[in-house]
C-alpha cells in the first residue's frame, strides 16, 4: 500500500474494506468449547451410569470439570498468544464466560447450603410419619444448571453470529423446562445432550471453520 | 459549507491503519503490516505521523525475546475519524 492521496469515493472503499478485513481475520479455535462439552456430557452419562447399575465412584465425577480449569487456562493463554490482535468482541466474551463461570460456582455452593438445610427437615418429616418425604431437591438441579449452560452460550453464538451456539443454547433452555418434570437419570441424560449440542458440536464447526481459516491464510501468503 | 479533509487520514496507508485500529481494541504492528499489505518501514513512517497528531498511541513490549508493537487508536483519533468519514460523506451528497 502506497502513501498516495485518495478520492472520496476510494477513501470510503478503503475504510470499508479494512473494516472487514478486522472482522473476517479472527476465527476461534474451538478447543475450549470441545473441552467443556466433553467434560459435562462425560460427568453426566458416568454419573447416570452409577445411579442406573447402582455402583459408586470413589470421588464425585463432577469434580472433573475443578480439573478442566486448568486446560482451560492453558488454552485461553495459547489463544491469546497467537492473536495479533484483541477486538471489543473478545473482551465482551471474556467477561461473559467469566461471569458464567463464577455464577456456575455461587449455584454449587447456594445448592449445598440448600442440601445442609434440607437434611434434618427430611429426617424428622421421615420420623414423624414413618416414610420419606417425596420432595427430592436434587430434581431440580440440573434445570438450574441447565438454563446457566443456556445464556452464555446464547449470547455467545448470537454475538459471533454462529448459529449452532445460539440453537445449542436454545436447546439448553428447553432441556432445563424438560427436567423439571423428569427424573434425576433423565435430566443428566438431558445434560449430556445440552452439553454435546451447546458446546461440543459448535466446538467441532468452529475448529474446522478455523483449520479452513488458517490454511486460506497460509495459500494467500 | 463544507468541512475540509484531515490531512492526516486523507492518505492511503494512514486512512487503511485508522480504519483497522477503529474496529480493534489493540494490533500488533505485524497484524497492520500484514492487513494494510505495507513494508515495515513505512508503515513505521505513517505510525509515527499518526502518533504524532495523536490519533494513535504505540507501546512497545517484548515476547519471547522479541519486541513487540501495539498500536491502539486514541480518543482524538476516533473523533478525527468520525469528523472524516461525516466529512467525505458530505462531499459525497454534494456529488
Amino acid at each position: 500500500m502506497e502513501d498516495k492521496s485518495l478520492t472520496h469515493e476510494e477513501s470510503l472503499h478503503l475504510i470499508n474494506s479494512m473494516i472487514n478485513k478486522a472482522k473476517e481475520t479472527y476465527h476461534n479455535t474451538g478447543i475450549g468449547a470441545m473441552l467443556w462439552g466433553t467434560v459435562i456430557a462425560t460427568c453426566s452419562l458416568v454419573k447416570l451410569s452409577e445411579l442406573h447399575f447402582g455402583y459408586r465412584l470413589p470421588f464425585d465425577i463432577f469434580l472433573l470439570t475443578l480439573l478442566a480449569v486448568i486446560p482451560q487456562v492453558f488454552i485461553s493463554i495459547r489463544e491469546k498468544r497467537k492473536k495479533k490482535f484483541k477486538s471489543y468482541d473478545d473482551i465482551f466474551m471474556d467477561y461473559i464466560w467469566l461471569g458464567f463461570g463464577i455464577c456456575i460456582f455461587l449455584l454449587i455452593h447456594v445448592n449445598n447450603a440448600v442440601f445442609v438445610s434440607l437434611k434434618p427437615v427430611a429426617i424428622e418429616y421421615a420420623q414423624l410419619t414413618g416414610h420419606p418425604s417425596a420432595f427430592r431437591y436434587n430434581e431440580f438441579i440440573n434445570p438450574l444448571f441447565l438454563i446457566l449452560y443456556g445464556l452464555p452460550t446464547f449470547i455467545t453464538g448470537a454475538a459471533c453470529k454462529f448459529k449452532p451456539m445460539l440453537w445449542g443454547g436454545i436447546l439448553c433452555w428447553v432441556c432445563s423446562v424438560i427436567a423439571v418434570y423428569t427424573t434425576v437419570k433423565i435430566d443428566l441424560l438431558l445434560t449430556a445432550i445440552s452439553a454435546i449440542a451447546a458446546w461440543l458440536i459448535p466446538g467441532i464447526i468452529m475448529e474446522k471453520e478455523y483449520r479452513q481459516a488458517k490454511k486460506q491464510q497460509q495459500q494467500d501468503v | 459549507m463544507f468541512k475540509d479533509l484531515d490531512p492526516i487520514l486523507h492518505a492511503q496507508l494512514r486512512l487503511a491503519v485508522v480504519s483497522l485500529l477503529i474496529s480493534v481494541k489493540e494490533a500488533e504492528f505485524t497484524f497492520i503490516k500484514e492487513k494494510t499489505n505495507s513494508t515495515a518501514g513505512n508503515l513505521s513512517v505513517q505510525l509515527n505521523k499518526l502518533k504524532e497528531a495523536g490519533y494513535i498511541d504505540i507501546s512497545k513490549q517484548f515476547r519471547d525475546n522479541y519486541p513487540l508493537t501495539i498500536c491502539r487508536i486514541t480518543r482524538k483519533g476516533i473523533e478525527a475519524f468520525e469528523s472524516y468519514v461525516n466529512a467525505l460523506q458530505s462531499y459525497m451528497k454534494k456529488d
